[in-house]
Parts: structure tokens; C-alpha cells; sequence
């Protein structure tokens, strides 16, 4: 689909060939008529388009190429720009010092850069625009990979060498950098000249914010931002134009006839439900029909709990065999990128922004291409219209009734059983799951990228009127304490924490500390530190292999050395302190609580029981550089 | 034996959404709540490794808990017939695959790792690798706390034996 974009953004091919072409990979008429009415403006007859504009939404600027990107981004509405300088991107930053409306926002890591950027995006539902180093890409693209997967719209810009000098082996350019880029972004490209700059700008914050959205990537040659040029800026309302695709009335009617018949229907949510705003329509709908819902774990196409975790309605993970509510005889997925599970005698309705998505892995009875949040809205209608309501009521009571006994006996269960572990030293991450849950604000940002740590979901209530969750479906580590700062400063007005493993806080390195601090992101930030990648080992020994035959973690503890993660915040100007025993879990939180109040960022070590296979070890393999030596030095 | 599989989430997925892989061969031994294990466990991970666990009713709780937390769809009295399944079938001693040999070093203990520790893992898992000297302790009061079959005058012989063999 990328491809066949391109082609017709670059006048390649024609808009009735692009409608077959999109036809053809799959996606509807309806789809694709309005993926082409979408792209009209900056493709062929972007002129006409242009000539009838409102002359206010679009200004002919002249000036150098970092400046016509920046009076670009401007117009377009973009408040903040994430970046790590270098020396050819120097003519943006310029340009910077007269336009106070885009905010910097440094970041020493690109890594952590792209995931701050990434963070604010999710939490804001804008563009993340970022800048980066050329020679720092690699670094960015491991955060990327998040962005990636879960669709999340950033706009990555690095300067290159200048064009004459490309592929004479200059110092850190390697060829075709944004070649790297192609399998993690939605549409990559080399700025070709200065007149092109503020046009291509455009056009990378409309691919990266048309749904299904994601990273693009800008590779500019200094030359072309530092030469003039005279070219038009327009305001974001003049190319971004919203798919907010209806979905097949035809298509609509028959899912809705299906679960109006269902004996037993399920509903599995994902991310597609957060990205259009349908939150509201999916309890709407879920009550009408009274049908259970379920997200798969780990955050695989659910990494932002779209549906109160709280409700009656919501049965938890979705498993392929599920034990209650049974074998569903019809399956509806919402917007789940793994949603669809195939099985004998279940009939699958399966409704993505991504037609990539769609039917991918199993057979599909009724698929759509369409906005979650009409489609669920439109489902709903039609629901109501053909059945009454009185026989609408009488189902979903019934039903509602056995999901909500059920609900509340495994709520109820598994408190227990955290209950019961409460009070082991190190702290377990019931008794952590417990407290967060009693002390937490119930809007606070709940930021995560722990692995073991997702044991705590199920004892905290997210989603609804509850806790907001931001997560990321690939689990690329590094991501937790970056993400937590871009969440914080797209929504001031709410506690964030940002919970991470200590595996994690190695990965991102304490860099995200340093903007925290020199920002003042009053974000508490939580290290579960169990001094293990410890879902990593009992991944690995659950294979079952010569590591568990002969107890030998061979790969995973970090415990030695112990390192302090509240010292390495100190070293970075964020106060901190370790926790090692639940009874002082409390008062940490409501000393982390008065710094937020007071505006400063917060970090609680709390040293976390190790669990599962091989848990009780701290043997890895031994060996010592300082042995190998035949001279003191 | 130490051993819990809560980290399943990654599993969990794999095993939802990806072909079923070896899904059909249970390795689980017959006994009443077989069934049940096979289901439930099998929605997040590969049952091999359940089967070459062994454990007392105490650790095995430990396990069946964690699942629930994390997922697994287990009611309070499923969760006790689960455990006592596990605990009578692959219990220590129950249905052991023929141990590989090791040679230990003579010494106060050497009787007692040999007929305790084996009940539940081959003799390998103690007496390659050298540990630190305060793991010692800790690994065997574990054992003892998860169902091996050791007095605490037994399980201090093992694990000074251990100490004094296996440390550094």
C-alpha cells in the first residue's frame, strides 16, 4: 500500500489506478474511494486545490531550508520538537530562535528522544516531530520499532551531508540512511531540494497522522537547509483530512444481525478503539448486547486498555481457549491487530483502521475497513433497529448478569491471593499492585513497559473513569521512563507514573532523567528491580532446555553488580530513594506525591521478589578480565 | 525444585494467536484434574516443562496463584484440584525420568542430597557450578519450604555440605 501511494503522490499513477490497486490488496470500494479523496490534496491537482484555498491558510514564505521546515511545522500547529542537535541541522534550530510557538524539548539519548516523543503522542493524539543526529539514527530506530507497531504518528527528521558529497564516504554518513528506516516507517524520503523542503514536510505529517498512522522519516541534506528558497506553507487544515471512514451500511447490518442471533458472543478489543477515540461507543455497544469483552495480555495490539478493566463486562485476557464465557459463537473484533482467532463454529466479525490487519491470520466472516468509533456507533443503530428493545434487554440482562458474577469472583480471587503474598521481603509485585492501586489518583497516567510487572494489571483498574494505561505492543525496553515524560507534557494536569523494570531502566540508560529534571516533569518514576530480566529467564526455561535441566541462568541476572538506580537518578538532579520493605511502601509514595506537588520529578528503587524459574539463583557465569592479566595495568 | 512459569504474557500471545504447536502431545501423567491442567495451563505455555517439574503441594500453589494473577481462568475450587493434581503426580519422587549420574565428594550430607535432592531434580543442578556461599542457605530452605521432604536439622546438613562443596 505504501508503494502504491507513492507512486500516486508522485504522479506515477492515477487515481482510478490507485483505487484498484488498493481494491486489489483487499481493502473495500468505500475504503478505498476515501483513501484516494484523502490524498487528493497533495496529489495530482494539489494546484487547483491550492488556487482554492483561503489565502490566510496558506503563505508564501521565503528563507533558508530549516526555515521553511519550521514555518511548515508551525503552520501545521506543532508545539513541541524533540531533538538531540548536530551540526548540519543547524539551520532549523536557527530559525527556532524566532519562533517562540514550538517549544524544544532536548532529550541526550535518540532513543530516548523518539520515545518522549512517542509518549506525547499517544497521550496527546498529535504528531510527535522529532530531529535527531544523522549518525544517532540506529539509536532512534530501536524506539521506533514501538512506534512502529502500535501505529503511533511521529515525524523523524535527521540532516545528511550535503547533496554533492553523498556517497563519497563522508565521515559518519553512511549510504542511503533512510533505507535503514523503510521496514519501521510508513514512508521514508530524501529532501531533494530546498524549494521541495516545506512541501515534503507536509506531506510526512499527513502520512504519519492518516490512520493507520506511524513514524515517517526525513533525510535532509544540509545543503537543502541551508540554501533559500521561496515555497508555500499551509496550515494543517488544508492537508490533514481526517479518515473517518463509515463503514459499508450492507456490512454493518449483517454483523449486526449476527450478534443480535449470537448465543454467545465475545468481543476482543485492541488499540484501533483508543487511536478513533471510541472508548464511549465500545461500553455502549457491550452493554447493548451484554456480550463479555476481552484484550489479549502483554499489550499485543492492547497496549492502552480502551475498556474499563473494572466493568462487569470485562472477563480479562483473551485466550484461545476461553473457559468462560465458552466457545464464542461469534467473535468480534474491535480493533485488535491479533484479535482474530480462528476456530471451528465461531464466525469472526473483524472491523481495523489497518486493512494490512484484516484477515491476516484467520478466516473472516464480516470484514471492515472502517473508524471504530462510527463503526461501533453504527452497529449499535443498527442493532436497535432491528430488534426490539425489550428482547435487546432481556438478553444483555441475562448475560451481563453471568459475566458480572464471573468477573467479580476472579476480582474478588485474585485479591485474595495477592492478599496473601503481601508481606514477603523483597516486596512482591502484589502487595506493589495492591498499593499503587490504593494510593494512586484514580486519573493518573499509568506509563509501563515492565515485563513481569504487568502482573499488577490485573489488581489495578485502568481504562473508563479509571487510571489511563500507555504501554507498547512490541515491549522494545527503554521505552517506560521516556514515554512517561512526553505523557506528563501532553497532560500537565494529571499524575503520571511511570513504572519500568530494572532491565528496562538499563536499556534507556537514565538518560530520560536528565530532560525530566531539566524540564521540571513532575513524573514519579518506579523501578521494579528484581535484579533479573526475570520474564526473560523463565521464558527461556520454560523451553525446558540445559539451562533448566542443569540450573544455570546463564543470561539474565543483573544483580551483581547491585547497582543503585535512586544514586544514578541523584547523578542525573532527580531525588530518589530504594525501597525494601512493603511496610515502607506508603510513606515512599506520599514523599514521591509532595515532590510532584511541588513540580520535580520522583524516583522510587523498590526491590522486587524474583519470581518463577530459577528465581532463587544469583549464580551467572563467572569470569574476570582483570584474571586475564599477565601485568598489573 | 524452584521453579514458577509466571512469565507467560509474551507465551500467552504466541500461543492465542500463532497455529497451535504442539498442542496435541500432552506429556502431563494420567491422574483426576489432568484434563483441567491441560486446558487451562495450555492457553499460555507448552506443557514440557510442567511435566519435568516436581514439587510439593506448597510450590506448586505458588505457580497455580501466579497464573491466575496473570490471566489464567481458574476458580478457587479448579484451583485446588489443579494443585492436588500436580502435587500427587509430579510430586517429589512421582514419575521421575532415570537420573544422569553424578559423583559426589564424601562428606557430612552427601546421603542426605543424594536420597532428598534427587527426589525432585537430577544431581547436576547442585554439583557443577559453584555458588555464592549465602546462596546456599537461602536455595535450600526454599526447597524445604516448597515440599522437599527435609527435616530443618536435614535441610541445615544439605546445605552446609553444599557450602562447603559447591562455593566459592
Amino acid at each position: 500500500m505504501k508503494q502504491l501511494i507513492k507512486d500516486y503522490l508522485d504522479h506515477g499513477i492515477s487515481r482510478r489506478q490507485l483505487v484498484s490497486g488498493l481494491s486489489a490488496l483487499g481493502m473495500s470500494g468505500v475504503a478505498a474511494k476515501a483513501v484516494a479523496q484523502n490524498l487528493s490534496p497533495l496529489g495530482p491537482g494539489a494546484a487547483e486545490a491550492v488556487a482554492a484555498a483561503a489565502p490566510v491558510a496558506i503563505r508564501d514564505v521565503e528563507g533558508n531550508g530549516g526555515a521553511l521546515f519550521v514555518a511548515q511545522l508551525k503552520a501545521a500547529g506543532v508545539e513541541y520538537l524533540f531533538f538531540n542537535p548536530s551540526t548540519g541541522d543547524h539551520p532549523i534550530f536557527d530559525a527556532l530562535v524566532d519562533v517562540p510557538e514550538i517549544h524544544l524539548i532536548k532529550g541526550i539519548q535518540e532513543g530516548a528522544v523518539i520515545a518522549m516523543a512517542d509518549g506525547y503522542a499517544r497521550a496527546s493524539g498529535r504528531t510527535g516531530v522529532v530531529v535527531v543526529a544523522n549518525i544517532g539514527l540506529p539509536n532512534a530506530m530501536t524506539q521506533m520499532v514501538n512506534s512502529y507497531k502500535d501505529q503511533i504518528p511521529l515525524l523523524v527528521a535527521v540532516a545528511s551531508v550535503d547533496q554533492d558529497a553523498l556517497g563519497r564516504d563522508q565521515l559518519q554518513e553512511p549510504d542511503h540512511p533512510e533505507l535503514m528506516t523503510e521496514p519501521i516507517t510508513k514512508w521514508f524520503w530524501q529532501m531533494q531540494s530546498t524549494a521541495a523542503v516545506a512541501e515534503t514536510t507536509r506531506r510526512a505529517l499527513k502520512f504519519a497522522a492518516t490512520p493507520p498512522c506511524g513514524p515517517v522519516f526525513l533525510s535532509l541534506p544540509t545543503n537543502t537547509l541551508e540554501q533559500r528558497a521561496k515555497a508555500q506553507v499551509w496550515e494543517r487544515s488544508k492537508f490533514d483530512v481526517p479518515m473517518r471512514i463509515r463503514p459499508d451500511k450492507d456490512d454493518i447490518e449483517k454483523a449486526a444481525r449476527m450478534l443480535i442471533e449470537a448465543k454467545n458472543p465475545l468481543i476482543s478489543i485492541g488499540d484501533d478503539i483508543t487511536s478513533c477515540r471510541g472508548e464511549k461507543e465500545l461500553v455502549e455497544l457491550a452493554e447493548l448486547l451484554g456480550a463479555p469483552v476481552a484484550g489479549l495480555t502483554g499489550g499485543l495490539g492492547y497496549w492502552s486498555k480502551p475498556f474499563p478493566t473494572r466493568h462487569p463486562l470485562y472477563v480479562g485476557a483473551l485466550l484461545r481457549t476461553m473457559r468462560y464465557p465458552g466457545k464464542p459463537d461469534v467473535l468480534l473484533n474491535l480493533g485488535n491487530r491479533f484479535g482474530e482467532i480462528a476456530s471451528p463454529g465461531t464466525r469472526l466479525i473483524s472491523i481495523r483502521l489497518d486493512p494490512t490487519g484484516l484477515a491476516r491470520g484467520a478466516p473472516v466472516d464480516v470484514a471492515m475497513v472502517a473508524d471504530l468509533r462510527l463503526a461501533m456507533a453504527d452497529l449499535s443503530d443498527a442493532i436497535r433497529s432491528m430488534a426490539a428493545a425489550s428482547r435487546l434487554k432481556a438478553i444483555a440482562d441475562e448475560r451481563t448478569a453471568r459475566a458480572a458474577a464471573y468477573s467479580k469472583q476472579m476480582h474478588d480471587e485474585r485479591e485474595a491471593l495477592a492478599r496473601a503474598l503481601a508481606d514477603s521481603t523483597p516486596v512482591s509485585l502484589e502487595r506493589l499492585g495492591l498499593e499503587l492501586e490504593a494510593n494512586l489518583d484514580r486519573d493518573t497516567c499509568y506509563v509501563t513497559d515492565a515485563d513481569s510487572g504487568k502482573t499488577m494489571d490485573a489488581l489495578m483498574s485502568f481504562g473508563g473513569d479509571d487510571k489511563p494505561y500507555f504501554s507498547t505492543s512490541p515491549n522494545v525496553l527503554g521505552w517506560g521512563m521516556a514515554a512517561g515524560f512526553g505523557v506528563k507534557l501532553a497532560r500537565p494536569d494529571v499524575p503520571v507514573v511511570s513504572v519500568v523494570g530494572d532491565g528496562s531502566f538499563c536499556f534507556s540508560g537514565p538518560q530520560p532523567l536528565w530532560s525530566m529534571a531539566r524540564y521540571k516533569a513532575p513524573v514519579t518514576v518506579i523501578v521494579l528491580n528484581n535484579h533479573s530480566y526475570n520474564n526473560e529467564r523463565n521464558r527461556i526455561w520454560n523451553g525446558a532446555g540445559r539451562q533448566f535441566e542443569a540450573a544455570r541462568d546463564m543470561t539474565c541476572y543483573l544483580g551483581d553488580p547491585d547497582v543503585d538506580y535512586a544514586k544514578a537518578a541523584g547523578a542525573f538532579g532527580v531525588e530518589g530513594e530504594t525501597v525494601k520493605q512493603p511496610d515502607g511502601l506508603r510513606d515512599a509514595f506520599a514523599r514521591a506525591k509532595s515532590a510532584m506537588v511541588e513540580g520535580r520529578p520522583y524516583l522510587l528503587d523498590i526491590h522486587i521478589k524474583r519470581e518463577g524459574l530459577g528465581a532463587v539463583s544469583e549464580w551467572y557465569p563467572p569470569y574476570s578480565v582483570a584474571d586475564l592479566r599477565t601485568r598489573k595495568v | 525444585m524452584r521453579a514458577a512459569l509466571p512469565a507467560l504474557v509474551v507465551l500467552a500471545i504466541a500461543a492465542a494467536v500463532a497455529p497451535s504447536r504442539a498442542q496435541n502431545a500432552n506429556p502431563l501423567p494420567p491422574g483426576e484434574g489432568r484434563d483441567l491442567v491441560a486446558v487451562a495451563c495450555s492457553q499460555c505455555h507448552y506443557l514440557g516443562t510442567i511435566a519435568k517439574i516436581r514439587d510439593g503441594a506448597a510450590g506448586w500453589r505458588v505457580y497455580v496463584d501466579n497464573m491466575v494473577l496473570r490471566g489464567a481462568q481458574l476458580s478457587g475450587p479448579e484451583i485446588e484440584t489443579v494443585v492436588n493434581y500436580l502435587a500427587l503426580n509430579l510430586g517429589p519422587g512421582m514419575n521421575l525420568s532415570p537420573p544422569k549420574p553424578v559423583t559426589l565428594p564424601d562428606g557430612a550430607g552427601k546421603d542426605l542430597v543424594e536420597t532428598r535432592c534427587s527426589v525432585c531434580h537430577d544431581l547436576e543442578r547442585v554439583a557443577v557450578v559453584k555458588r555464592d556461599r549465602r546462596a546456599w542457605p537461602l536455595i535450600v530452605a526454599d526447597m524445604a519450604a516448597w515440599g522437599a521432604p527435609t527435616t530443618p536439622e536435614e535441610a541445615k546438613t544439605i546445605a552446609d555440605y553444599l557450602t562447603a562443596h559447591f562455593s566459592d
